[in-house]
């Protein structure tokens, strides 16, 4: 029997789908664009539901965030985005370093890397002062530990760090820490119900502004070359900086906001050698 | 092996962005502007143009407008106040807090309210 054992190759096998998406919801998911493949996002947060039936329960205002994201090769990603929200623009790559896998090559977990710039371009309240192009920008960096537990089931711990260069008052940080969790529960082959939370680590050091935990629940469904991300989130912001100590919203009030991402995924270039190498 | 030097030669490089890091804020880095709360001299031009220019005419003008709100004209700015639909969407009553990014200063939401009191002149 041991004989047969070594004499069989035995083969790895990676972790696959572990989410659909990039996004578990607002913040990065441990999925990457295979290289070659561009991923184009429209992601839209509506105003807040507790603004009344007057107001659609927030339908009638929308915020837009448009993002173009590229596979450049198996273990790095890159994304460019723009945010309506503080006219933001954003930038990211996500490195892959640990791949689940199991068989010859046994590893319990996924680990990735990313980090990411936001340049806020919405003028500057005080043109008389002395503004600086720095104060515009802000920095994340994130540590994504993903496992697929089973094939239903997959869970993510998300370590991150953002640092704002300019913040309001003395009371506001400009470093922050963050602990995201997430999860993926699939529910049928085409659907998945995902919740994702964020606790910040220095949310009782006062800030001049009450900043809540995001947390976002909602459905992904997946149809042909399309994902799509339907939620309820307390958060506006869509990326790292704007939705880690930024979220203004509390579910309890009810300032919760729908929310979708839409993920269309071209094939710019065919895969020159397999995924598993 | 040569995986391993590419990925870190690649973090090097985007870590190379963190060397512009600063930890300013606006009250320590512009001391003069900020202790002075104004409140004595508020009028329409010096005061509420320059906050709505920077807060919210981003969003609030153009065609359409978001939510159908214009701030760019004294008219409407003034319609919306005597309503008092301006100060509440400030503090969040009854409307979500307006700017969404997070409600401006105590100063400057008691300078709006000092301009209503006086009348909501254009000058």
């Amino acid at each position: 029997m041991n004989i047969l054992n070594k004499d069989a190759p035995r083969e790895i096998n990676y972790a696959t789908a572990t989410f659909k998406s990039t996004r578990i919801m607002n913040g990065h998911s441990i999925e990457k664009m295979p290289p070659g493949q561009l991923d184009v996002r429209i992601s839209h947060r509506f105003g807040t539901i507790n603004s009344g039936a007057y107001n659609f329960f927030g339908l009638d205002q929308s915020n837009i965030h448009l993002g173009l994201e590229y596979g450049i090769l198996n273990w790095l990603m890159v994304g460019v985005g723009r945010s309506e929200l503080e006219k933001t623009f954003d930038g990211f790559a996500k490195f892959s370093i640990l791949r689940q896998s199991s068989g010859a090559k046994d590893m319990p977990v996924s680990v990735s890397v990313v980090t990411s710039i936001a340049l806020k371009t919405l003028k500057v309240p005080d043109q008389s002062r002395t503004n600086y192009f720095t104060s515009r920008l802000a920095y994340v960096g994130q540590i994504l530990v993903a496992r697929k537990i089973s094939q239903g089931l997959s869970v993510q711990l998300t370590p991150s760090y953002v640092h704002r260069n300019l913040v309001a008052t003395e009371l506001d940080p400009n470093d922050i820490f963050a602990l995201g969790a997430g999860a993926r529960l699939k529910l049928t082959k085409r659907i998945s119900l995902n919740g994702e939370y964020y606790y910040i680590a220095n949310l009782k050091t006062n800030f001049s502004t009450q900043i809540y935990n995001p947390l976002s629940v909602g459905f992904d469904i997946e149809t042909g070359g399309h994902v799509f991300q339907l939620f309820f989130t307390n958060s506006l912001g869509m990326t790292e900086k704007q939705f880690i100590g930024a979220t203004t919203g509390q579910w309890k009030k009810g300032d919760i906001h729908f929310g979708f991402n839409i993920s269309r995924v071209f094939m710019l270039k065919k895969h020159q050698k397999p995924l598993n190498n | 092996m040569k995986r391993l030097l590419v990925s870190l030669a690649t973090i090097a490089i985007f870590s190379l962005f963190f060397v512009s890091c600063y930890y300013d804020n606006e009250e320590a880095l512009y001391p003069t502007l900020n202790n002075s709360c104004d409140t004595t001299n508020v009028t329409y031009s010096s005061t509420i143009t320059p906050i709505l220019n920077s807060y919210c005419t981003g969003c609030h003008s153009g065609s359409p407008p978001s939510g159908g709100i214009t701030l760019t004209s004294y008219a409407s700015v003034q319609a919306l106040a005597s309503s008092g639909m301006l100060i509440n969407a400030l503090n969040g009553n009854g409307v979500p807090i307006m700017p969404l990014s997070g409600s401006l200063s105590t100063c400057r939401i008691a300078q709006f309210q000092i301009w209503v009191r006086n009348g909501m002149l254009n000058n």
